[in-house]
């Protein structure tokens, strides 16, 4: 695909978001597919780079928007100001915890990330400063001042703003001088040792940066949404954040938007499905869970490298084996001689 | 016992045997040199049936068991169980006879076989082979990390092997005394083709042949007075 | 003093549920080197399979029996998935059996309803110790011993159990002499159906479950398989029974909600802890 090429695809894609908003009738879907794009493009670049998984993305999604929901109705701050925090109290979160947490690998980090999650439900559902029993409700709509974001349309330009600005720091981040420490990272963690790169620092730093695009989301969501509790982060929809990061493809730099747009389609298209007359009232998240099941568990049989295969590859062949690394090892055709 | 014809194995675009052609007769003591790359594992993989074949035809009358190269033990098992499980395949799973040919390995039977030398290793391994009552003993590498009296003692015991019960054996080594040593024939493999094939004495005097593939190895190699006396 | 003995002894037969959870996903992960994420699915499908049979009139003991075996076959199904592709690395298979608990949680929907399920189970209780223990949590305990000593002869003295141990020891040499590795993995990924489903089927009774009960048991029973390195089966039960018991015990005498969280931290310090150690089993 060529620069020109690309470049258009990318405009009318932009294009195209930007109109979306006017004609849809209710955009609840909308700016959900869109902070989920956010989360997990820095999903897909931490599951691609550090080659690990992280089942609990939720929980700086969690971070994020319990700031924003604090603050404001808690601490009375101004809007703009809690959801500047978001992203920075995210990345803090998830740098103290990564500290001793990304000494796992492997699966121990798979379940560290979900452990992670549940223990962060369990204080929100508990500890009355994040919301006690009752969770934090009324959060005030985000603005500047007197100027307030009156409806869902404003939401979805501050959504797609929130993505652009993500996919920014991304496109920059990964050919910056970090980026090349953590691409070093993706190819084999001791040959990038030997190189000189501080392979703790370079995680730790991939996955604050990862835990801020959460955060941001997170915050986002919790105005659209002006309800906080314990319950709006469940297990499920991190597992969704890692389908849509396999689907879309790891380490990429669209992989995110590909994978949420497409696996929130099909979510859309199965509800609209179950509505159906014939099907019973249910139908509707059952189908979800298990389309999105189907979907992870045939991406991964048989495309474990995800829908950018283009990109992916390119990446790819630059990887050396590196034990316990997602897509270096999912890039590897198996030899026959085993 | 073992024809090999025109064998072509490859790994993706690579061509580790290149028609290769060799047969081993029954009771024989074949040894298989050449450099390392050169694709001698290859062959010994591809009748054990671990690799897939491009084309050529491999006809075996009878059993193949293999020692692997690195022996590659169970090192959480004990060396009994090692040797027991030689035998998953076949229905008797009597290991006296094993500690009749090995008996090294009887003093050694409850000992857990990641804390061996390599030396007992390399015995376990082919006490493991031969537990599947094999017409052909397919054995890569026996030399490999051992020292020198070590080797000579397991040479004594495949030699052994072969004149008590005429178990036809097949040799992959790199150290080309101990193959011409232990077998009367044996071919030579280069970058994945049979370059030379002779018995041991023709091949063991032939300059040219040494000079290019042995090089150095001719040099490291000659002193080795000690090993003739036995 | 008669409040601690319940909480422990209830604590003890949850911990016997973990550690029955936590022995599955050992067997599976010294066979295949994956981790199996459906092994809470496992359970939750005994108990609502054997809830079924025993609501349709089939006697005691058969319904559970029957369930078990039928979670034996939907663990080899499981397998069959998971490890369909030669050479898939093992974290692809974690997520492909994370896919497919999602999708069981589906299937349990469709078939059972949202609402938790509790089949019936021993009635009646003993009195230990000047205390009251009902006999069904008596029965978790017998069974978790018993099961445990029957794997322990399997993997330990049997030329079968060797074998499997063999497959996961070293692949290669396995191959060497005949065993099919493959068949091995699908073999540990059934026997662990069986394990998950015995926990299920003991625990049922007297813990509720529904098509989302299956993550809190997997991670319990995989915290109790990290007390073991994810190897050891002697250490897998002793950690389900002191995360069982800790788990009560934090219920009772401090708020209940934080039990999981416990469980969940005690689960985190280890892994940390031992992190070095852990890496190094991977590595073999």
């Amino acid at each position: 695909m060529t620069k020109w090429m690309r470049f258009a695809l990318i405009a009318v894609l932009v294009v195209v978001a930007a109109l979306l908003p006017l004609f849809l009738p209710d955009l609840t879907f909308y700016v959900q597919m869109v902070l989920a794009a956010v989360v997990v493009t820095g999903l897909a670049l931490f599951m691609g780079f550090a080659g690990q998984a992280s089942l609990g993305q939720g929980a700086f999604v969690a971070a994020g928007a319990l700031t924003v929901a604090v603050t404001t109705v808690e601490l009375h701050w101004p809007p703009l100001l809690a959801l500047a925090c978001a992203p920075l109290v995210a990345a803090g979160f998830a740098f103290v915890v990564g500290l001793p947490l990304l000494r796992l690998r492997g699966h121990y980090l798979a379940f560290g990330t979900l452990a992670l999650l549940l223990i962060v439900q369990t204080l929100v559902s508990t500890v009355p400063f994040l919301g006690g029993g009752v969770g934090i409700s009324g959060i005030p709509a985000l603005g500047v001042g007197e100027l307030v974001i009156p409806d869902q349309i404003g939401y979805a330009y501050v959504a797609l703003a929130a993505l652009a600005v993500t996919l920014l720091v991304s496109r920059n981040l990964v050919s910056s001088r970090f980026g090349r420490a953590v691409r070093a990272l993706a190819g084999s963690e001791s040959a990038a040792e030997s190189a000189g790169v501080d392979v703790v620092r370079t995680k730790l730093g991939i996955f604050s940066i990862a835990a801020a695009f959460a955060g941001l989301a997170g915050g986002i969501s919790a105005f659209f949404i002006p309800y906080v509790s314990g319950e709006s982060f469940p297990a499920v929809v991190s597992f969704t954040y890692v389908i849509m990061a396999v689907i879309g493809g790891l380490g990429t730099l669209w992989g995110g938007v590909i994978g949420a747009v497409l696996v929130s389609l099909l979510a859309q298209g199965l509800t609209t499905l179950s509505a159906s007359p014939g099907l019973p009232t249910t139908a509707g998240p059952i189908l979800q869970y298990a389309a999105y099941a189907a979907v992870l568990i045939l991406a991964l049989i048989f495309l474990p490298r995800g829908i950018l295969p283009s990109v992916s590859s390119a990446i790819a062949r630059r990887r050396a084996r590196a034990p316990g690394t997602l897509t270096a090892l999912a890039a590897e055709q198996p030899v026959e001689a085993e | 016992m073992l024809t090999i014809s025109d064998l072509v194995v490859r790994y993706g675009a690579a061509v580790a045997l290149d028609r290769v052609s060799l047969t081993v007769e029954r009771a024989e003591m074949v040894a298989l040199v050449g450099p390392n790359g050169a694709g001698k594992s290859s062959i010994v993989n591809a009748v054990s049936g671990v690799i897939p074949i491009a084309s050529g035809t491999i006809s075996l009358s009878g059993r193949a068991a293999q020692v692997p190269e690195g022996r590659h033990m169970f090192a959480d098992m004990t060396v009994e169980d090692n040797l027991r499980l030689g035998a998953w395949a076949v229905k008797d799973r009597d290991v006296a006879p094993i500690y009749d040919l090995l008996p090294d390995l009887a003093r050694l039977r409850k000992r857990l076989s990641g804390t061996l030398s390599g030396g007992q290793q390399q015995m376990v391994a082919v006490g493991r082979a031969l537990m599947a009552k094999p017409d052909l003993l397919l054995i890569d590498e026996l030399s490999l990390g051992l020292a020198p009296l070590v080797v000579a003692d397991l040479a004594a015991h495949l030699r052994a092997l072969n004149r008590e019960t005429g178990t036809t054996i097949l040799l992959i080594e790199q150290e080309v005394d101990l193959a011409f040593e232990l077998c009367e024939r044996a071919y030579v493999l280069e970058a994945g083709r049979i370059v030379a094939a002779g018995t041991s004495e023709q091949l063991r005097s032939d300059p040219s042949l040494r000079d290019a593939y042995f090089g150095r190895d001719v040099e490291a190699n000659a002193p080795s007075a000690p090993k003739e006396q036995r | 003093m008669n409040d601690f003995i319940v909480y422990v002894v209830s604590g003890l037969a949850i911990g016997c549920a973990f550690a029955l959870v936590g022995s599955g996903f050992v067997v599976v992960h010294r066979v295949t080197r994956v981790v199996n994420f459906t092994q809470g699915t496992l359970a939750v499908f005994a108990a609502m399979i054997s809830y079924s049979l025993l609501a349709k009139g089939v006697p005691h003991g058969l319904a559970e029996v029957i369930a078990v075996l039928a979670t034996g076959a939907i663990g080899l199904l499981f397998g069959l998935i998971a490890l369909s592709r030669r050479g898939t690395p093992p974290l692809i298979s974690l997520m492909i059996t994370l896919g497919l608990s999602i999708f069981s949680a589906a299937v349990i929907i469709l078939v059972w309803g949202q609402d938790p399920l509790s089949p019936p189970g021993l009635r009646g209780s003993l009195s230990i110790a000047g205390a009251t223990i009902e006999t069904q949590r008596l029965l978790v305990a017998v069974v978790a011993v018993v099961v445990f000593v029957g794997l322990w002869l399997f993997f330990d003295h049997s030329y079968a159990g060797k074998g499997l141990t063999a497959a996961a020891s070293n692949p290669r040499a396995a191959g060497l002499v005949g065993i099919n590795v493959r068949r091995m993995g699908l073999v540990s990924f059934a026997i662990a159906g069986v394990l998950g489903g015995i926990a299920g089927v003991l625990i049922s009774p007297s813990n509720a479950m529904s098509f989302s009960s299956d993550l809190p048991l997997a991670l319990s029973g995989f915290a109790a398989a990290v007390f073991g390195g994810l190897t050891s089966l002697w250490k897998t039960l002793i950690g389900g029974l002191v995360l069982g018991v800790a788990g009560q015990l934090v219920a009772g005498y401090l708020v209940g909600s934080y039990q999981t969280a416990i469980a969940l931290v005690m689960m985190l310090v280890l892994m940390i802890a031992r992190h070095r150690s852990l890496a190094v089993e991977e590595a073999k």
